[in-house]
């Protein structure tokens, strides 16, 4: 590693900074975790005012409608309907015997997906949960993280049956209360530590720095905790890189100031600058001032991002490619899931891009598209998350219709 | 307390029968079940019971999502839960499309009519139309306000507020954050009769 840059400090500038700007307010004291309702200025966004989040279909899409048909993806690659039968199914990690579990947001349910020798049989596994988006696996235990509740199921392939009580350990991890941009996203560092973020509990306000807009990493007992990175608006999705070993997470930017931005981000944790502020809510992508919650220098000692992933996309879940199936050129590259715009009149997104990755930076590619139907402005399914596979493979979660897609590579197919 | 009552009396109807919660599963079932939910929320899907919402003329897609929810207990509703819990996919379905058939009719209470100016300036800033569309009618997901009782109207917007609204799009508890009681009964009466 290089030697360590004066950011630390302008980075603890920033957060004194924002204390100030909270304390300026003068209204009553914020009680802890406090964020003020949403301070957007839709009249200013010159945007169609009547867009709106889309719809989660909470019953399966039948097998003879799921859009496998509409997927393209370069030469070479070819796509398969994994398996389907699990509405709104986002996140995918997969326990030691080859169980995908599924985590979901409205729809409270959590699913085990067993693999039996080529056919995929998916269930419901827990159910009834708030949002239960985070799942984690380690030595045989799945750790699910709904809204604001850390669970962790011990031994979870033996008891698919019945995976009984959990250990219960949200008292440890003290998480706040407020709900809205806190799904958790969750995952284990190569550090062994539990990696998960607390979002901005808002569109844009002023947030409590000490509690929101971060993520943040955790002993495997809820102790320990250490903020990893400050002033992000709300990242569901984070890995690291497979030589460097930092951290790498997608952003959400902001709504309603324009359908061309602020673009998401692709962020990066330089080794040595944990804590670092990445903006949320004074700074946006690369550069753009607020304009609705203004400080002096709005960008001072903010980090820049690594790419800017594409205006209101949502960018999703990403993770490194480390496998030997695919050509040689998508060693190491990141693969990140674009969910697909709401707060954009041009519908944008609903894909899987390669970041390909060179030293602080990265380059965006197109990778799995057809989903979105430009002409009609209107889209077929909703990549959420990718999972690689042991073989080398790549599982994709389509949200909408309930389905993983499997895509594969061979020399030679497709020419 | 007004709210604990009513639930109360909707429970004891359930007891006495007037809900024959394990006489389904002959001739039609579905038709059957329908039938049950009139008892709580009006023989046309307008509810004359207070707290109890109206279905009719809800969107479809927020019919069979709210349904799946209870069915799953994600979204508990004591009062319903005999009559949720073993109903398929396909049964949510044409309950769903049922009642987003039916015509929504104005509630019966009375309107005041300057909490509801009060209200409409206050959906405006907190920008209400713009999911719920401007005149609160609802799409997709997303529930119609319009002609829906006004005390069912406050309670949820409290729930939502308060986080007491399991299994909620948190898309509603960011839209009432920090809200006052008064303010959100102020909307309750703009939103079940939005004008201009
Ligand atoms: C015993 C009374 C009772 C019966 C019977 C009943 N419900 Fe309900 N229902 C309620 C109450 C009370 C609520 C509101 C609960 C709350 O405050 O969140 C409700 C809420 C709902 C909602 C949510 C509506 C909204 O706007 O959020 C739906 C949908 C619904 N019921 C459908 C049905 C259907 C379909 C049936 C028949 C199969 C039925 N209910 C039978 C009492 C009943
Ligand atoms: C960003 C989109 C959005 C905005 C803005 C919004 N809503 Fe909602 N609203 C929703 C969604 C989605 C639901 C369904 C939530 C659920 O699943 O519980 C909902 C549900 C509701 C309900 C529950 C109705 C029922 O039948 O159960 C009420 C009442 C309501 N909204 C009122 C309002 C009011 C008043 C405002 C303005 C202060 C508002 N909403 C702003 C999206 C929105």
């Amino acid at each position: 590693m290089t030697t360590p840059s004066p950011r630390p400090l302008s980075w603890f500038i920033a957060v004194l900074v924002t204390i100030g700007a909270i304390a300026v307010r003068g209204q009553a004291p914020p009680p802890p975790g406090f964020s003020p309702i949403d301070r957007t200025n839709e009249a200013q966004s010159k945007q169609d005012a009547t867009l709106a989040p889309h719809a989660t279909p909470p019953i399966a899409t039948p097998v003879d409608r799921i859009p496998l048909d509409k997927i393209s993806l370069p030469s070479g690659f070819k796509v398969e309907l994994y398996s389907s039968g699990h509405p709104g199914g986002r996140t995918m990690v997969m326990g030691p015997k080859g169980t995908v579990f599924m985590g979901t947001r409205q729809l409270g349910r959590v699913y085990a997906v067993v693999n039996n020798g080529g056919t995929r049989a998916a269930r419901v596994l827990l159910q009834g949960l708030t949002q239960p988006n985070g799942l984690a696996i380690r030595d045989g235990s799945l750790y699910v993280l709904a809204i604001n509740r850390v669970l962790r199921y011990d031994d979870i392939e033996n008891k698919l049956d019945n995976p009984g009580m959990p250990v219960d350990m949200t008292q440890a991890f003290n998480l706040p209360t407020e709900v809205h941009h806190n799904w958790k996203y969750a995952a284990f560092g190569p550090d062994g530590k539990l990696y998960v973020q607390v979002g901005a509990n808002c569109n844009i306000c002023e947030v409590n720095p000490g509690i929101h807009s971060q993520i943040r990493r955790y002993n495997l007992d809820g102790s320990g905790m250490e903020i990893v990175a400050r002033g992000v608006r709300n990242t569901v999705g984070f890995d690291w890189h497979p030589v460097t070993g930092e951290l790498w997470f997608t952003d959400n930017g902001r709504d309603w100031i324009g359908n061309e931005g602020p673009q998401d981000e692709l962020n990066r944790v330089v080794r040595g600058q944990e804590g670092a502020f990445y903006g949320f809510p004074y700074c946006h992508a690369e550069g753009i001032p607020d304009p609705d919650i203004r400080r002096p220098q709005p960008c001072a000692g903010v980090v820049m991002p690594a790419a800017l992933t594409g205006p209101h996309v949502a960018a999703l879940g990403i993770r490194f490619y480390t496998g030997t199936m695919f050509p040689q050129s998508y060693r190491n590259v990141a693969f990140i899931a674009r969910h697909g715009s709401w707060n954009r009149e041009q519908k944008s997104g609903f894909d899987v891009v390669v970041a390909r990755i060179d030293g602080g930076r990265a380059r965006i590619e197109p990778f799995m598209t057809g989903l979105l139907d430009a002409k009609a402005n209107e889209f077929h399914g909703r990549p959420s998350y990718v999972l690689p596979l042991e073989d080398g493979s790549l599982l994709v979660s389509d949200e909408t219709n309930g389905a993983m897609y499997r895509i594969t590579y061979s020399a030679g197919a497709g020419r | 307390m007004v709210l604990t009552a009513t639930r109360t009396a909707v429970v004891t109807a359930s007891i006495l029968g007037l809900i024959p919660a394990a006489a389904f599963g002959q001739a039609s079932p579905v038709t059957e079940r329908i039938a049950s939910c009139s008892t709580c929320h009006g023989e046309d899907g307008n509810s004359r019971l207070a707290n109890v919402p109206s279905l009719a003329g809800q969107p479809e897609f927020f019919l069979l999502n709210q349904l799946v929810l209870m069915r799953d207990g994600v979204r508990m509703i004591p009062a319903m839960v005999p009559v949720v819990g073993d109903l398929t996919d396909a049964d949510i379905q044409a309950i769903a499309s049922h009642f987003a058939g039916r015509e929504a009719r104005a509630s019966d209470e009375p309107i005041d009519a300057n909490m509801a100016t009060r209200g409409r300036e206050l959906a405006k800033s907190l920008r209400c139309g713009s999911c719920h569309l401007a005149n609160l009618q609802g799409r997709q997901q997303i529930p119609r306000l319009a002609r829906q009782r006004i005390d069912y109207l406050i309670r949820a917007l409290r729930d939502y507020r308060d986080g007491t609204r399991a299994g909620a799009d948190t898309l509603m508890n960011n839209a009432v954050a920090g809200v006052s009681d008064a303010d959100l009964g102020a909307l309750a009466h703009y939103a079940t009769a939005p004008q201009p």
